[in-house]
C-alpha cells in the first residue's frame, strides 16, 4: 500500500493506527484536516495526533470507519459497542463530525 | 452511531469538567486569533489543524462559542481594513489588481478559518442564528472594501472606463476584469446589481444614445444596421467575456432600445437607402439584418412588413393599370411573376421564410391582381402562349414550375370564373387547331385546376378532351369507310365531333361551302348518324382549317394552309379570274367582320398575297375587287396563311365576354341561395349575402346587388318569401 493511501491516527498515549485514507474520510472533521489549502501539518504528514482521545476509544473508531465503508448503504448490521464505552465513544464521534 | 441515533442524543460537557481555569477562553482565543493572523501572513505551514480545531471545539463546547465569534467577527473586520488601506494606497491601473489580489487571499484565509472553525458553523451557528463563516467573511469584505467609499467610486469608475474603452476599441485586461466582476456576483446578486451591472447599464444606455444619434447623421441605412449588429454582438460577446450571462438581456435590451427601436422608422424611411430601396435592389443581406435586428423590438417587424406592403401594392398596383404594360398579356404577366418571384426569394433568403410576411406578400398580389378586371384573360393568354409554344423543348419539371406559378397567381383571382371562360376560348382554339405542345402539359394544368377549385370548375374543360379523342376514332372510322367505297380524287375530310356546352359557343353563322367540300360533308353526316342516331350535326365553319394544293402562273405548286372561310373563296379563283368584295361576300355568306378579315389576309400581307386587290391599299373597303395572284412566289412549299390569331379582346368582344359571365353568373348566384336556405330555412338578408359571397369565393366575388335582384327572382318564382313581420328576412318555401 502507498503511503500517500493511508493516513496514521494517533491517540493520546500515543499508540498509532495506519488505516485507509478512504476508511478515515468517512469523519468529516478528518475529511476537512486532510484536505484543507493551505498547508497544514496534518496534510503535509499524513497523520494526526488526538490528545484528547484514548487508544481503547480510536481503536473503536478506526473499526467503526471500516464498518460504515462496508455496511453504510443499507444493509443491517449492528455495529457493537460495550456500554462502558458507549459515552467517550460518542464524545469523539461528536468531535469528529461521524 | 447513525445519523438517527446521533440526533437522539444531545452530547452536553460533563458538569464537572466544566470547573476550568477561568483563563482559559482568554488563552485558547489567543491561540485561534494568533493562528488567523499566521494564516493570513500565509504562514500557515506548521500550524496544526487538530489543534486548532480542539481549540474551537472546546471554547464551543464549554459555552464560550459567543467570544469565539465575537472574536472572529474583530479579527476579519480588522485585517479587512488594513487590507482596504493597502488596497486604496494601489496606484491607478494597480488599483484592481491589488484588489483582485487581496479578494484572492482573503478567500483563501477564508475557507482555512471555516474549516479550522467548522465545529462552530455546525453547532453554535445555527443554535444561535448567526451568520456561517464564510458568509460572513463575505459581507465583511463587501462592507469594509468593496462599499469602503473611497473604493466604491473608484471601483465602478474604474470599470466603467474599461467598458468604455473596449468599446472605443482598446485591449484590456478580460481576465481581471472577470475575477472583479465575479468577486461582485460571489458577494451576492444584489451587490453586482447594485453596484455594477445598473450604472454600467446607464452608462451603456447613454453611450449608444450618442453613438446612434452620430451614425444615424452619417450613415445609411444598410451601414448603419451593420454598425447596429456589430455592436450588439460586441455587448453579448462581452457578457459571455466577463458579466453574469442575467446581464445578457438587459444589455440587449439597452443596445436594441437606443440603436434601433429610437430610431425605427427613420431607418426604414431613408432616402435611397432604406427598405424600399433594399426591396429594389435585392439587399438580401441588408434585408436579411434588418429582419433580424427588428425582430428584437417590439413593433420592428410590423413596421418592416408594413412599408413593405404599401411599397408592393403601390408597384404593383402601377403594374396593373400602367396602360403601357398591358399592351402585351404575355409579357404583363410575365412581369407579375418576376414580381413574385423577386419577393419570394427576399422572404426566403432575408425574412427566413416568416409567415407573417408571405402572408403580406400574398394579401398584396391578391389587392392589385384584381385591381385589374383584365388580369383573368391575360393570364389565360399567357398559359395559352406558354402552351402554343413557349415550353417547346423545356424539361418536363421547367413545365410543371411554370404552371405551378401561374397557379399561384390563379390563386390570386377573385373573378375564377372568368378566367374560366377564357381559358376555355384559348384550351378550344389550342386543341381544334392542334397547336398544343404538350398534351401532358395541358392535362397536369387541368388537373390542378382542379385540386384548387373541384370537379365542377374542371368538368366541361375535361369534356374537350374526351371530344377530341372519340372524334380521333370517329374519323379512323370513317376515313376506313370512305377509302373502301371510292378512291375518286374527293378532299380529304376531318371533323372533330364538339359536344354543345363543353365548348365555348361560338355565333354558328353557316357559310356556303364549296360544292366538293359539302359532298364530304354530307357523306360524313350520314356515317356519324348511323352510328350515332338521335344527334344533331351542325358545322362550325369558323374554326376549321384547310389545305389547298394551287399551281401559279409559272407553275411553281404550293400547298396552301388556310382557315375554311379562306378555302371557300380561294376555291371561286378555280373558275373565275377577278371577283368583286359584293360578289364574294353574296357567294359564301360569310359575316361581314370575318370576311374582311380573310380577305385581309389573303390580299394584304406581304409574301402570302395569293390574291391581288384593286385598288391596292391595307384595308378592304366593300367596291374592292380581288385578282388570282399569278406572280405569286414563296421560298417554301408549304405557305401557311393564317387569319389574325388568338390576341387580346377587343373592346366589344371584351364587353361580350363580361356579359357573359354576369349572365352566366345568375344561376350559380341563385342555386347558392337555394341551397343555402334548404338547410337555414329562415335567414336575414345580410347573413344570406355573406354566405352566398363565402360558398361563391373560390370562383367568383359576386356582388352584393347582384345577389339582391336574383333573391328577388327567387321571391317571384316562389322559392322564397319574406317574412311577414320583418322584411329583412327571408323563409325558404317548398
Amino acid at each position: 500500500m502507498r503511503k500517500e493511501d493511508t493516513v496514521k491516527l494517533i491517540s493520546a498515549e500515543g499508540f498509532e493506527f495506519v488505516i485507509d485514507r478512504s476508511a478515515a474520510l468517512v469523519s468529516n472533521t478528518l475529511k476537512n484536516m486532510l484536505t484543507s489549502s493551505g498547508g497544514f501539518t496534518e496534510r503535509e504528514f499524513g497523520e494526526v495526533r488526538f490528545p484528547e482521545i484514548s487508544t481503547r476509544i480510536l481503536e473503536k473508531v478506526c473499526q467503526y470507519f471500516y464498518w460504515s465503508l462496508q455496511y453504510s448503504s443499507g444493509k443491517e448490521v449492528d455495529f457493537p459497542i460495550e456500554p462502558e464505552i458507549t459515552l467517550e465513544l460518542m464524545m469523539a464521534a461528536n468531535y469528529l463530525h461521524t | 452511531m447513525s445519523t438517527s441515533k446521533k440526533k437522539a442524543f444531545r452530547i452536553e460537557p460533563f458538569k464537572h469538567k466544566v470547573e476550568i481555569d477561568p483563563k482559559y477562553a482568554e488563552r485558547t482565543w489567543k491561540v485561534l486569533d494568533e493562528a488567523i493572523c499566521e494564516i493570513y501572513n500565509h504562514n500557515a505551514s506548521g500550524l496544526s489543524f487538530e489543534e486548532l480545531y480542539r481549540n474551537a471545539y472546546n471554547m464551543v463546547l464549554h459555552k464560550y462559542g459567543d467570544k469565539l465569534y465575537m472574536g472572529l467577527v474583530d479579527t476579519l473586520s480588522r485585517h479587512l481594513k488594513n487590507m482596504a488601506s493597502t488596497i486604496e494606497a494601489a496606484q491607478g491601473g494597480l488599483f484592481l489588481e491589488e484588489l483582485n489580489r487581496n479578494w484572492l487571499e482573503h478567500n483563501k484565509a477564508l475557507q482555512m478559518i471555516r474549516d479550522i472553525l467548522m465545529y462552530m458553523d455546525r453547532t453554535y451557528v445555527p443554535n444561535y442564528n448567526k451568520t456561517p463563516v464564510h458568509e460572513l467573511g463575505l459581507n465583511l469584505w463587501r462592507d469594509y472594501v468593496v462599499r469602503y467609499p473611497k473604493i466604491k467610486a473608484r471601483l465602478l469608475d474604474t470599470l466603467l472606463d474599461l467598458v468604455y474603452r473596449e468599446r472605443s476599441g482598446e485591449v484590456i485586461n478580460r481576465g481581471l476584469m472577470r475575477n472583479i466582476t465575479k468577486m461582485l456576483m460571489d458577494l451576492g446578486i444584489d451587490v453586482y446589481q447594485e453596484d455594477f451591472e445598473k450604472p454600467f447599464l446607464e452608462a451603456a444606455s447613454g453611450f449608444y444614445k450618442l453613438e446612434s444619434q452620430e451614425f444615424i447623421e452619417c450613415c445609411d441605412c444598410g451601414d448603419y444596421l451593420k454598425k447596429a449588429e456589430r455592436r450588439l454582438n460586441e455587448e453579448i460577446e462581452r457578457v459571455s467575456h466577463y458579466l453574469d450571462p442575467k446581464s445578457e438581456t438587459k444589455i440587449t435590451a439597452v443596445v436594441e432600445r437606443e440603436m434601433i427601436a429610437s430610431h425605427m422608422n427613420r431607418l426604414v424611411e431613408m432616402e435611397n437607402s432604406g427598405l424600399v430601396h433594399m426591396l429594389i435592389d435585392d439587399r438580401y443581406e441588408d434585408l436579411g439584418r434588418m429582419y433580424s435586428l427588428f425582430k428584437r423590438v417590439s413593433g420592428g417587424l410590423g413596421l418592416v412588413r408594413d412599408v413593405m406592403t404599401s411599397h408592393l401594392r403601390e408597384t404593383g398596383r402601377q403594374l396593373v393599370t400602367d396602360p403601357e404594360k398591358l399592351k402585351d398579356p404575355v409579357e404583363f404577366v410575365q412581369r407579375l411573376l418576376d414580381e413574385k418571384d423577386k419577393y419570394d426569394k427576399i422572404i426566403t433568403t432575408a425574412f427566413i421564410n416568416d409567415k407573417t410576411f408571405q402572408n403580406a406578400l400574398n394579401s398584396s398580389f391578391e389587392y392589385f391582381i384584381n385591381l385589374n378586371p383584365r388580369s383573368p384573360e391575360f393570364i389565360s393568354l399567357f398559359v395559352d402562349d406558354k402552351l402554343r409554344k413557349g415550353l417547346k423543348g423545356v424539361s418536363e419539371e421547367d413545365v410543371e414550375t411554370v404552371l405551378d406559378k401561374v397557379m399561384m397567381l390563379f390563386r390570386y383571382l377573385q373573378e375564377k370564373d372568368v378566367f374560366e371562360k377564357y381559358y376555355k376560348q384559348h384550351l378550344a382554339k389550342r386543341l381544334l387547331s392542334s397547336k398544343s405542345v404538350s398534351d401532358d402539359a395541358e392535362r397536369s394544368l387541368i388537373v390542378k385546376l382542379k385540386t384548387e377549385c373541384g370537379y365542377q370548375f374542371t368538368s366541361k374543360l375535361e369534356g374537350m378532351f374526351t371530344d377530341m379523342k372519340t372524334s380521333k376514332d370517329t374519323m379512323q372510322g370513317f376515313n376506313a369507310v370512305v377509302s373502301n367505297a371510292d378512291s375518286s380524287e374527293s378532299p380529304t375530310l376531318s371533323v372533330q365531333v364538339l359536344t354543345t356546352g363543353y365548348w365555348p359557343t361560338q355565333s354558328g353563322a353557316v357559310c356556303n361551302l364549296p360544292a366538293e367540300i359539302l359532298a364530304v360533308c354530307e357523306k360524313f353526316k350520314t356515317y356519324y348518324l348511323s352510328t350515332h342516331t338521335g344527334r344533331r350535326l351542325t358545322w362550325q365553319t369558323n374554326m376549321g382549317t384547310a389545305d389547298l394544293k394551287a399551281t401559279f402562273g409559272k407553275g411553281q405548286k404550293h400547298e396552301l394552309n388556310v382557315s375554311t372561310y379562306n378555302m371557300c373563296i380561294l376555291m371561286f379563283f378555280n373558275n373565275v379570274n377577278s371577283m368583286t368584295y359584293k360578289e364574294i361576300e353574296q357567294a359564301t355568306e360569310i359575316p361581314a367582320l370575318d370576311l374582311k378579315r380573310s380577305l385581309q389576309s389573303l390580299a394584304c400581307v406581304k409574301g402570302k398575297n395569293v390574291l391581288r386587290k384593286e385598288p391596292m391599299s391595307k384595308d378592304i373597303s366593300e367596291d374592292d375587287v380581288f385578282v388570282f395572284n399569278d406572280k405569286f412566289t414563296s421560298k417554301f412549299y408549304k405557305v401557311k396563311i393564317g387569319t389574325v390569331a388568338a390576341q387580346k379582346e377587343t373592346e366589344p368582344e371584351k364587353q361580350e365576354t363580361r356579359q357573359k359571365v354576369e349572365e352566366d353568373r345568375k344561376p350559380q348566384i341563385e342555386a347558392a341561395i337555394v341551397r343555402i336556405m334548404k338547410s337555414r330555412r329562415v335567414l336575414d338578408h345580410n347573413n344570406i349575402v355573406s354566405e352566398v359571397t363565402k360558398q361563391l369565393q373560390s370562383r367568383f366575388l359576386p356582388n352584393p346587388a347582384v345577389i339582391k335582384k336574383r333573391i328577388e327572382s327567387l321571391i317571384e318564382r316562389e322559392f322564397l318569401e319574406r317574412d311577414k313581420n320583418d322584411r329583412k328576412v327571408y323563409r325558404y318555401l317548398a
